[in-house]
């Protein structure tokens, strides 16, 4: 009879073991998933078409899911890299508001030379998130606040300002919704002729080749991972800590709200209150399951931008509600959290003599 | 299930009966960690009203083993007898209910608690109901029995480290428990604390409990304990009885192997004053003040050696260093230069070294290699790379020339640093900091938790480093560590430093009235 388990921490984790673990998650996730899916009607044939099939295996499908996973490329090595250095950046969607309104507003004003447009909307994002960030950094290291509050407080902040301006000056004129009006040919990223794909795919391979060398093999790197690892340590050690911090906590900031900005020019073209839905969690679970690795925050969001997308179907398709597309949703992302419990501890059970 | 007996306090036999089975017998115990054996067919035999002292090196499996006895861990193979009973134990609760309590070298106590509140705690957990008044009762008079005094109403984070250890063992006592463990108990003590405690220890055993004492203090051993069990390497090496004639430095050699002939001496040539310090105080998180206008002067090729009971500021004294911590008032000058408002940093160039007497609190990060940690503070001056890059094979190959000049065992280069003993983590750390250009090293505690050979041979690298003109501020709360480095000697008591005298006129009492003195 089974008394009992103990957990034993493993002294490493056998990359094979690791990958392994993930693995079994995810089918034991998407198991479960389809169960629900069969249990709510979805016959058992058209899931493997639309998860698998229609997901990744075509070539319409596999760009849809790479146009959902560019931004998340973005927020996820956002919050991977102030994870770093020890900032749990609870505020991913704020900056990313922040960076959407930033380009929202050069294309508004149509400032700079037409051929300038573009790059100066992706800047002035990148510049906006940092700065929504730096408020909250600047409270952390001057006072002590807990910039799980003030990320948190700061993303429902920049919220209720983007409605504010969408209800409001940034109104389309046009439509009378409350989006901005679409954007000019010259202030989109350009298509890469492959559906939906655009051009933010190169800036979100570029952003992770940049965060995985930085991480890798610079000077740099090296400290972050030192002040992350111990920052007592660090100082004493004479690291310039405040610096690694400060540039690694601004990084995250540009990168979220660069994502903003590619999610206006890339897929919407206007500024609207719902593009920013979901970003957090999103943003959140790519950084934890990824481990803060730059590489794998790529692996990550392909397979969740998948799972989106899979979702989208359901819901349009198949009449599943946005509920139970969550739930599912949810279901195969707690599969793949729980599986790691697996790789960290060995389990070692304790049976009656 | 039993109902619980309403008075937990199950005395074990009032007398070492001879024909008895013993305490506590251990046979043919393996346990591995992930490959790594940590026991290997080691054995432990405990019999009842006998203090019996456990030594060896540092990750020889003493924790381990005991912790299979209590049965924290569950052990690959062989067999655990408690009393001459062959139940099995599947978990401390049983163990604790068999009256096996171990008193672990990080207490187990709420601090926020009082004494009284931790043991009602700790009886209800076991079935107990006791009321708090009743709690309190039962400790004020089990400590009246043994001869101490211990406030049951004060809260734990008030009370000394040597107070708080007395909680935890009446606290272990009143759960029921015959058998004492206590792991490495005498660490965290200084000498007269040190004595009480083992005077107490003797006091149970001639109640006929059983007492395991594990300890890196051969000097303990020997005049405290019934019986010797050496481990070495997860294996069981020697068990027998001082009283049998037996030649203590034999138990030093199988416990550590071969020591170096002579230990370390330093012989000071103090040189150019280096360091001033006036006036420095600083105050605690409460208010209260930490330090008190702390002054000293210390000379290059110097060893100042500050003795004093733990808590007593020597904490802040190490921050307020290291550039941790500002002080409140008070100047600290290295040579010409005024430290106080200096980064870690600059002090560093200046050639300030620090041992923290918590390694992972303040000097390695515990999840960084070998490699990692050894070039932490070398990285910025371009020795492993340009500003910009990297160069990781260099950081290997130095981590690789340290750990072969300190006879690395335990760990390569890509080792995480938590995973080293101590000692060799203790022994890389002084290679990183006394370095060539280190003019000052500030020690606290650096033997803290060490066998004798890694204690020897921190002290050498001390000793070596001082013999080349560097000045070593010393902080312990070990005065043999103090007597046998140091040139001079102060007490630091409340934040207060005294006078410092030659080591030459110090004597425990003199010392023993200025620790605890309130001049
Ligand atoms: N929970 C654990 N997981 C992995 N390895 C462990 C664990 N506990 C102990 N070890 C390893 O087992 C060996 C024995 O460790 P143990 O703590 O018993 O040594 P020790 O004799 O108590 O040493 P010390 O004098 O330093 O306290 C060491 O090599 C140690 O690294
Ligand atoms: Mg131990």
């Amino acid at each position: 009879m089974l008394e009992g388990a103990l957990l034993i921490r493993r002294q490493r984790v056998p990359l094979g073991l690791w990958g392994a673990t993930y693995a079994a998650g995810l089918v034991f996730g998407l198991a479960l998933a389809a169960l629900i899916l069969v249990r709510l009607g979805v016959p058992a044939p058209a899931l493997w078409q639309e998860f698998v099939v229609q997901t990744f295996l075509t070539s319409q499908g596999l760009g849809q899911t790479v146009t959902a996973m560019i931004p998340l490329v973005l927020v996820g090595l956002g919050t991977a890299l102030a994870m770093r250095v020890q900032f749990w950046n609870i505020g991913i969607e704020g900056q990313l508001w922040l960076g959407a309104m930033a380009a929202t507003w050069v294309s508004l004003h149509d400032i700079g030379p037409a051929a300038l447009r573009l790059p100066l909307m992706l800047a002035l994002s990148m510049l906006a998130g940092a700065f929504w960030i730096a408020l909250p950094l600047a409270l952390k290291l001057l006072w002590g606040v807990s910039e799980v509050i003030s990320t948190l407080l700061l993303g429902s902040i920049a919220f209720f300002w983007v409605q504010h301006q969408l209800f409001g000056a940034w109104r389309d004129t046009a439509t009378g919704f409350p989006t901005s009006p679409t954007l000019d040919a010259v202030e989109r990223l350009p298509l890469l002729g492959w559906g939906q794909v655009h051009a933010g795919l190169w800036l979100a391979l570029g952003a992770v080749a940049l965060a995985a060398l930085v991480i890798g093999v610079t000077r740099l790197g090296f400290y972050a991972r030192a002040v992350g690892e111990n920052r007592r340590a660090a100082r004493a050690a004479g690291l310039p800590v405040l610096l690694i911090v400060c540039s690694f906590v601004l990084g995250a900031g540009a990168l979220c709200g660069l994502a903003g900005a590619v999610i206006v020019t890339g897929t919407e073209f206007r500024l609207s209150q719902s593009i920013g839905a979901g970003y957090l969690f999103s943003g959140i679970v790519i950084a934890y399951l990824a481990r803060s690795n730059p590489l794998a925050v790529l692996v990550v969001s392909f397979l969740l931008g998948g799972l989106y997308t899979a979702g989208g179907v359901l819901k349009v398709f198949y009449g599943i509600s946005e509920a139970m597309v969550l739930l599912v949703q949810g279901v195969v992302l707690l599969s793949v959290l729980a599986a790691q419990l697996f790789a960290d501890f060995r389990v070692e059970t304790r049976r009656a003599a | 299930m039993t109902p619980k007996p309403k008075t937990p306090i199950a005395r074990p036999g009032a007398h070492p009966a001879s024909g008895r089975a013993p305490a506590l017998l251990l046979r043919g115990i393996d346990k591995s960690f992930d490959g790594h054996r940590a026991l290997q067919g080691a054995s432990f035999r405990l019999g009842w009203g006998e203090v019996h002292a456990l030594v060896g090196e540092n990750g020889a499996g003493k924790s381990t083993i005991m912790n299979v006895a209590t049965a924290v861990y569950a052990a690959d193979a062989g067999e655990v007898i408690v009393d001459g009973r062959d139940v099995p134990l599947r978990g401390p609760a049983d163990a604790m209910a068999a009256g096996l309590g171990m008193v672990h070298q990080h207490f187990r106590l709420v601090g926020s608690f009082t004494v009284a509140e931790n043991v009602a705690l700790a009886l209800r957990g076991a079935g107990n109901n006791v009321t708090l008044p009743e709690a309190a009762r039962l400790l004020s008079d089990r400590a009246d029995e043994l001869g101490f005094r211990l406030d049951a109403g004060a809260r734990i984070d008030e009370l000394s480290i040597a107070e708080r250890q007395r909680a935890e063992i009446l606290k272990v006592l009143l759960l029921g428990a015959g058998i004492l463990i206590l792991d490495e108990p005498t660490a965290v003590l200084t000498a007269e604390e040190a004595r009480a405690l083992l005077t107490l220890v003797r006091a149970l055993a001639r109640e006929g409990h059983a007492v395991v004492l594990i300890t890196h203090k051969l000097r303990e051993v020997a005049a405290y304990s019934d019986r010797i069990t050496v481990m070495r390497q997860g294996r069981t090496v020697l068990d027998a009885a001082p009283s049998e004639g037996l030649d203590m430095g034999e138990v030093a050699r199988l416990a550590v192997g071969e020591m170096p002939p002579t230990p370390p001496r330093v012989t000071a040539r103090p040189g150019a004053p280096l360091l001033r310090i006036a006036g420095l105080s600083a105050r605690r998180a409460d208010g209260s003040p930490a330090l008190d206008g702390l002054a000293l002067d210390l000379a290059e090729g110097e060893v100042l050696g500050i003795a004093g009971v733990g808590g007593n500021g020597q904490s802040e004294l190490v921050d307020l260093l290291s550039g941790l911590r500002r002080p409140d008032a008070g100047t600290i000058r290295l040579g010409p230069h005024d430290l106080v408002g200096a980064s870690p940093a600059r002090r560093r160039a200046e050639g300030l070294r620090v041992i923290p007497a918590d390694r992972f609190d303040s000097a390695m990060a515990p999840g960084l290699t070998l490699a990692e940690n050894l070039a932490l503070t070398g990285v910025s001056s371009g020795r492993f790379g340009s500003r910009w890059l990297l160069d990781r094979a260099r950081m290997r190959r130095e981590a690789e020339r340290l750990i072969a000049a300190n006879e690395g065992r335990g760990g390569g280069p890509g080792t995480k640093a938590a995973l080293l003993s101590g000692g060799n983590a203790q022994k890389l750390l002084l290679a990183r900091e006394v370095s060539s250009d280190a003019r000052l090293l500030v020690a606290h505690s650096p033997s803290r938790g060490l066998d004798l050979r890694a204690t020897q041979a921190v002290h050498q690298a001390i000793a070596d480093g001082v013999a080349r003109g560097m000045a070593c501020l010393l902080i312990s709360e070990d005065l043999e560590e103090i007597m046998s480095l140091s040139s001079r000697v102060c007490a630091i008591n409340n934040g207060r430093l005294s006078a410092p005298m030659p080591v030459a006129e110090v004597t425990p009492e003199r010392l023993g009235a200025l620790l605890v003195g309130h001049a």
